[in-house]
């Protein structure tokens, strides 16, 4: 390992950049906030992508490590101490004076501040402490700051930060305890659940002071996020899916973030490299499901179940759900309630909203659903106007997914069944054995 | 016979031009009228053409009319859709207001979907919104020898009213300045005062070219951190190309220049 002292900025950013850029909350949403006239920066609600990076991921915030000297040895990790790669840390300056200015060239959104564990958990969780109360109190920045929780942290120091902080998030990395013993055995489940508890009841909390005391400062204002990377461990799309859904429900979080697999190291305990590249469909099914269960009122169980424990390759979760349950369809645009709109495909959640506000004035028809925005070629076979289909259709499962085939997303090579590749031993899902594993995390 | 008002293509002209039409069908009981404006004219039969005198008390009035009988929502939709390098929108607006008297709750008219006119407003104000939302992300300011923050873009519509509270607020500690290439206008805003809208003067680009000390290191580093934020293995050009088209880069820094 390179330790290397006194490196000019430009080298650090681009260590520490390189270091980060697997982690995926790029998000700067959540928190209003109004400029107070002694510093720079403002939020805004909704978020803003400052710039978009070659892979197409949103750039909304300065995302780097503090450091990437680290002592645990995560088996996925570029930064872990096994590995022999150039290491850096920033100052607080340094960090500091990075993020305004490029804030005020309007580069950013904020700063998303990370780190390698260097020392202690405490030791770094203090240096992060020490950038943040820099940059908002002595520099009095306003603009949006994401910052880790570093597992293993004294509570105490969390808490600091959190006053300091709009979002906090620490990485949950797996769905069951056991993937987290095999590839960070330096991590616990109890590390990372606990500050995450922390996080929850201080924001409650908060919520009572302020409307108690106007002044009172916030924590955590845009709550809080976790992660998990998908690909590395046997688990289902289920078991991810069910922990998704309880990390909503019991611990209040924001986002769930997912992470497809990126091989970087070399491991006995990950699995076998591929030409096949990361798995993005199936990132991209779970966030689809995810949205399905933060907008859409849908439940885990009615995506997925034991017998189907993960997502259809062919149809995002919407249309998968909407083709088992027809029994339910055609849906009368002019009649039905918000809450079965929202569960024909094709149809968002603004949509279903626009035509709920719509309808009131007078009755709607397939042209005024379009000029809406409702995405027809997927939603005609699942509603009626004024008691008629768009085009006479079958309901039958076969015929509908046909059409639905003709009209669909563009798929990755291969996702249709039909491959040209070798097969393989391994290209099952259920490598490893280990799906029957009952240890779901909360 | 219709009547169309000519005006100039700003928002004060097409709120004069709809002062002018609003009371000739309201009082002089013209049955149809429409709104043109200057240099984009196609000559219709059976028209008679009427130029618009432009004043700011003829703005104020329409504000009013609408604020009071269509409510703010309705306003500001209104106001985005007046932005828009659209040559249709002043017969939608004006169409939409007038729509607005035939229904029982006029504040609800931006929900009647159902008519055009009123579908036309909402398009384009759907449509300048986001250009506006854009260039709060996409634009990038440099620092000038004198520390004055500066930058240029070129959008479609008429959004530098729609972008500039924003950096108001933001960067109420800089002096900055934006310039809307297309439009030439310009919002300047010194530290810790109101912005104004500028327009009709020239730019002295010997000062807009000369950076300070620091400005090409900044723009390095940022260079540096948009490649190296990159998954290689993520690589997706079609999807960065489809959140950030083409023609917005051309003044951000990332991007060549």
């Amino acid at each position: 390992m390179r330790i290397t002292q006194d490196l000019p900025v430009m080298e650090k950013l681009k260590i520490l950049t390189d270091a980060a850029k697997y982690d995926v909350a790029c998000t700067s949403s959540g928190n209003q906030r109004r400029n107070d006239g002694t510093g720079l920066g403002s939020c805004v609600q909704a978020g803003l992508c400052h710039s978009f990076a070659a892979d197409g991921r949103c750039i909304s915030l300065l995302k780097i490590l503090f450091t990437n000297e680290c002592i645990f040895d995560c088996k996925y990790c570029t930064n872990r101490r096994s590995n022999d790669v150039p290491r850096a840390s920033f100052t607080p300056d340094e960090v500091c004076e990075l993020t305004l200015e490029f804030y005020r060239r309007n580069y950013i959104e904020g700063l998303f501040l990370s780190s390698g564990v260097m020392g202690s958990p405490d030791y770094t969780m203090e240096l992060l402490y020490a950038t943040l109360y820099k940059l908002r109190r002595e520099r009095r920045f306003q603009g949006y700051i994401h910052v880790k929780a570093i597992p293993g942290a004294s509570l105490e120091l969390v808490r600091k930060v959190g006053f300091l902080a709009d979002r906090m998030s620490v990485n949950l990395e797996f769905a069951t305890s056991g993937g987290l013993k095999k590839l960070a055995p330096h991590k616990t489940r109890k590390n990372i659940l606990e500050p995450m508890r922390l996080v929850q009841n201080g924001m409650a909390e908060n919520k009572y002071e302020i409307q108690t005391y106007r002044h009172a400062p916030d924590f955590v204002p845009a709550g809080q996020s976790t992660q998990m990377i998908i690909g590395a461990t046997p688990e289902s799309d289920y078991q991810i899916l069910q922990v998704a859904e309880s990390l909503y429900k019991k611990f209040e979080l924001k986002r769930v973030f997912y992470s497809a697999f990126v091989h970087v190291n070399d491991d006995k305990n990950l699995p076998a490299r591929t030409d096949a590249g990361p798995p993005l469909l199936r990132e991209h099914r779970l966030y689809q499901a995810d949205w399905l269960l933060r907008y859409y009122q849908f439940e885990a169980e009615e995506l997925l179940s034991e017998a189907e424990p993960n997502f259809n390759v062919l149809f995002d979760p919407k249309c998968n759900w909407a083709l088992r349950h027809l029994e339910v369809f055609p849906v009368e645009v002019n009649r039905a309630g918000y809450e079965l709109l929202l569960r024909v495909p094709g149809l968002g959640y603004r949509s279903a909203q626009r035509i709920v506000r719509a309808r009131r004035l007078g009755s709607l028809d397939f042209a005024d659903l379009k000029k809406m925005g409702v995405v027809l070629k997927r939603a005609m076979y699942f509603l009626t106007c004024n008691g008629k289909m768009m085009y006479p259709t079958k309901m039958d499962e076969d015929y509908i997914a046909r059409n639905l085939l003709r009209a669909g997303e563009k798929l990755p090579e291969g996702a249709d069944g039909m491959t040209y590749r070798q097969l393989s031993l391994f290209d099952d899902v259920k490598f490893g054995g280990g799906i029957n594993e009952k240890n779901l995390c909360v | 016979m219709k009547r169309i008002y000519v005006c100039n293509d700003e928002v004060t002209g097409l709120f004069s031009a709809i002062y002018d039409a609003w009371r000739a069908v309201v009082v002089d009981g013209v049955p149809e009228c429409g709104i043109r404006f200057r240099g984009h004219i196609e000559q219709e039969l059976f028209c008679e053409y009427t130029e618009v005198q432009e004043n700011e008390k003829k703005v104020q009035a329409v504000e009013r009319l609408i604020l009071r009988n269509l409510g703010w929502y309705a306003y500001k939709r209104i106001y985005q859709a007046a932005l828009a390098a659209d040559v249709r929108k002043g017969d939608a607006v004006l169409g939409t207001m007038l729509a607005a008297r035939e229904i029982p709750d006029s504040r609800r008219i931006m929900d009647y979907m159902g008519n055009a006119q009123v579908q036309k407003v909402f398009e384009l104000s759907r449509y300048v919104g986001s250009e506006a939302h854009q260039w709060m992300e996409f634009l990038r300011f440099r620092e000038l020898k004198n520390g004055v923050l500066y930058a240029g873009f070129a959008p479609k519509s008429r959004v530098l009213t729609c972008v500039a509270p924003h950096f108001a607020d933001r960067f109420s500690v800089e002096n900055w300045m934006i310039y809307d290439e297309t439009y030439q206008e310009y919002a300047v805003h010194e530290a810790g005062k109101q912005w104004v809208l500028v327009s009709g003067e020239r730019l002295d680009e010997e000062l807009t070219g000369a950076f300070s000390k620091d400005e090409r290191m900044y723009q390095d580093l940022w260079r540096q951190f948009t490649t190296s934020i990159a998954i290689e293995d993520r690589r997706n050009p079609r999807c960065q190309m489809g959140h950030l088209p083409l023609w917005y880069r051309k003044n951000m820094v990332e991007f060549g220049i």
